[in-house]
């Protein structure tokens, strides 16, 4: 609640347009991203978005209007996964740890695993636990689940989820 | 027809653009008198008109000018149903910074148009795409209202918080993580507690709504500041939040000033959430004093409205909870496990897997808790969390995560306010007395329900009246807060206290006035498992009367106290205090006293205090036992 006001602060030095261009949402998800200008793909936007760790700050400050990844406050939807991930990279890596957990089946809920492959995803997650956290950042973490499911002949259709 | 509603349209006209229905808008107009809308309590909710504090009007509580359509909105509601009834014509195109006034007030047209029934043909209505999307993408089916538990050590959380949580329809209880959560808030970086109870008590800060995903909340509440969350799922039908949510997109852009004490949080999401049915006064009780738990209560109140309760623990509360289920030796293995001292493999060899499973699980917990909380004392925490979540997941067994009893719920604890009536002797003189808290708990009274060890009081007051002398206050104190946190091998919290106010105390020269003190202090606190506690702080104090020597007294000194329950109901309250004043009079007070409580129900307790005190040179000995009734 104390970070909003230097949000709209933030918000305030940019013109509304400039918050508001929303047309392509990869590559334009929120104002971090601007530090990242020149770069594309999503990897990197999503590293701009946690530049200072909080990403919820500058990604979810802004309720009313679009700003990139969210309208009004929701997130789009191509971006879900995405911020699911960043915003829970710890409750996650725990949850992989045993196998189990709320975070894990937010996670294979969000990427749209069906009820008969979730013991398989789950299994998957905690074998390859080591691999699919051997980086910090949530673009690497995501690219590691990607690889991690592609190995796996029963989840290998879920990496377009990703 | 009468003259009056053309008059009215063309004082109106400035504010409805090109193609505007005159004729029509002024039957609208004509109609909506004859059925006095404006006098409806869905208009009065809807705009959030209050009386006023003088007289017989009324006033919106929200405060940005584009939440009324009529610059006189905010105090007269019939102008302002008849200027949103004239917005609704306005040709404004929907662009991603502009709304159509049909748009930006989507919960009013629905109201409006289900009483005055719009002629499509006369009056069409707008599609609001950018509403529709985000009503899409929130796909509502249930509302849950969450009470985060108490956090002293933020002014703004005192009292704990709630917010409203939206639940998907295609989400179930493992993945709530996933809903959106809507909080009211002031909005603002002050950081010193000192600031932010000032200009929070003068409505200095903007109050805003906003929404944003449920598990930055979780995040934010049971990690970084571990505090219990409660969550209450709301029986809406589906109009009923239908209309919240419309009304919802009405507040997003708005804002109010934020008042601690009334205009609060928790205020305004009542505020939020009455608009679900006409019959639905949830903020009524709460003009002069809203507190979270309070609102909470008067949800849990309306027949049927609360479908169940869920429990999710924080962070500490976990680990405590895993702590308990190691032995001594498991527990100083978890400890220095999470502190980087002993790789895990050698540390557990030869434990069977659940048992190094549970140990793992508690030092990660462990390592993240004092990532969260700021206790950077590994060199690098990430790092050591990572290979004892790698060490964990080699381990073919399930989750050692226990099953963690909720206790009692924070609506089911005593009530907030106090009142006491008692008769005591104090040197041989009896007297009698009525105390009166108005807020919030004591570490006296009983903790169900509460944060144990957080004592909250504000405005407490108590009035005596000795045999042969007139009633006289004895006490006024303002503020009142005293934290204490027991300390273990695994947590480290400082404890402290601090208070503001007039007591009635001896003086050297032999009178017993009212003297202004203010005093505070830090130290620490430690529990055994008989859920004894003890504590010692050191303490400042400052005291001011003209009968003083110089008029003022500053010292220092300190108190040692235990709190103990020899059974359910009864709770022991011992202590020792001492103050040497060195600066202005001198003078050395002491105290030493037994307190007890018996609770009789949860909202009646009987207590009985006694005292042995030295101050003003001499020694006295007092009494007292008093009925206390919680309301």
């Amino acid at each position: 609640m104390k970070k909003l006001l230097v949000v709209v602060s933030v918000a305030a030095l940019f013109p509304v347009t400039a918050m508001a261009a929303g047309e392509n949402n990869i590559g334009n998800c929120g104002w971090g991203s601007k530090l990242f200008d020149g770069q594309s793909g999503v990897a990197p936007q999503v590293l701009a978005v946690t530049t200072n760790g909080t990403f919820g700050n500058q990604t979810f400050g802004i309720t009313s209007g679009t700003s990139g990844c969210t309208q009004d406050g929701a997130v789009k939807s191509n971006w879900r996964t995405a911020l699911f991930i960043d915003g829970n990279r710890d409750a996650l890596a725990r949850d992989m740890s045993v196998g189990s957990g709320e975070a894990l089946d937010s996670l294979a809920h969000l990427m749209g695993v069906e009820a008969q492959d979730r013991v398989a995803f789950n299994r998957a997650a905690k074998d390859n636990m080591a691999r699919i956290f051997a980086k910090d950042a949530t673009p690497e973490i995501m690219a590691a689940l990607r690889q991690v499911l592609a190995d796996d002949a029963q989840l290998a259709r879920y990496t377009t989820a990703l | 027809m009468p003259i009056w509603p053309l008059i009215l349209v063309a004082l109106l006209a400035p504010f409805t653009a090109f193609g505007a229905d005159d004729a029509y808008l002024a039957a609208l107009v004509a109609r909506s008198r004859e059925l006095r809308l404006a006098e409806r309590p869905e208009w009065r909710k809807l705009v959030h008109y209050e009386p006023d504090l003088i007289g017989s009007g009324l006033h919106g509580l929200l405060d940005n000018r584009g939440f009324y359509n009529s610059p006189e909105g905010k105090t007269r509601p019939q102008a302002e149903l008849e200027a949103t009834l004239a917005s609704f014509f306005s040709d404004v195109e929907e662009t991603p910074e502009r709304q159509n006034p049909q748009c930006a007030f989507i919960a009013r047209r629905a109201w409006l148009d289900e009483e005055l029934r719009f002629d499509r043909g006369r009056l069409p209505l707008r599609a609001c795409p950018r509403f529709r999307e985000w009503h899409a993408a929130l796909n509502a089916q249930r509302l849950t209202l969450v009470f985060a538990s108490a956090y002293l050590n933020n002014p703004s959380s005192m009292y704990g918080h709630t917010l409203l949580r939206i639940d998907a329809r295609d989400q179930d209880e493992r993945t709530r993580l996933l809903a959106y959560a809507v909080n009211s808030a002031a909005t603002t970086d002050e950081t010193n507690g000192l600031t932010f109870a000032i200009q929070g008590l003068i409505g200095g800060y903007p109050g805003t709504f906003s929404i944003l995903p449920y598990y930055l909340k979780v995040r934010e509440y049971s990690d970084m500041e571990n505090r219990d969350l409660w969550e209450y799922e709301l029986e809406l039908a589906p109009p009923e939040l239908e209309r919240v949510l419309l009304h919802l997109w009405e507040l997003l852009p708005a804002y109010y000033q934020y008042y601690f004490f009334d205009e609060n949080c928790s205020y305004h999401l009542l505020g939020l959430l009455q608009v679900a049915r006409p019959e639905l006064e949830l903020t009524a009780p709460f003009r002069w004093w809203a507190l979270p738990v309070d609102t909470v209560r008067a949800i849990t109140a309306e027949p049927g409205l609360v479908a169940r309760t869920v429990y999710r623990p924080a962070n500490a509360t976990i680990i405590g909870a895993r702590l308990n289920n190691l032995s001594e030796e498991e527990r100083s293995i978890a400890k220095n496990l999470s502190l980087g001292r002993a790789p895990s493999g050698e540390a557990l060899r030869g434990r069977p897997a659940p048992r190094a499973a549970a140990v793992l699980e508690t030092s990660y917990d462990y390592v993240n808790y004092r990532r969260a909380t700021g206790r950077p004392d590994v060199a690098d925490p990430a790092r050591l969390a990572r290979e004892l979540l790698v060490t964990r997941s080699q381990m073919d067994v399930p989750s050692q995560a226990p099953v963690i009893d909720p206790g009692t719920r924070p609506d089911q604890g005593h009530r907030t306010s106090r009142a006491g009536l008692g008769i005591g002797k104090r040197d041989g003189r009896a007297f009698q007395e009525l105390e009166l808290r108005p807020t919030y708990h004591d570490v006296i009274d009983a903790d169900a329900g509460y944060v144990r060890g957080a004592q909250i009081q504000f405005f407490d007051m108590a009035f005596r009246h000795y045999d042969e002398r007139a009633t006289r206050v004895e006490r006024f104190v303002p503020v009142d807060i005293l934290s204490l946190a027991p300390r273990d091998d695994f947590f480290q919290p400082r404890s402290w206290r601090v208070a503001g106010g007039w007591h009635r105390s001896f003086l050297k020269d032999g009178s017993e006035p009212l003297v202004a003190s203010l005093d505070g202090g830090a130290g620490a606190a430690w529990s055994s498992r008989g859920h004894a506690l003890f504590y010692t702080l050191g303490e400042a104090a400052m005291r001011a009367h003209h009968n003083l020597e110089h008029g003022y007294g500053i010292g220092a000194g300190g108190r040692v106290g235990a709190l103990v329950d020899p059974a359910p109901r009864w709770r022991l309250h011992a202590y020792a205090s001492g103050i040497n004043y060195f600066l202005g009079e001198s003078e050395q007070p002491r105290a030493l006293g037994l307190q007890q409580r018996f609770a009789v129900g949860r909202d009646r307790a009987l207590r009985l205090d006694v005292e042995r005190r030295r101050e003003g040179g001499r020694h006295f000995d007092s009494a007292s036992l008093s009925l206390q009734l919680y309301f």
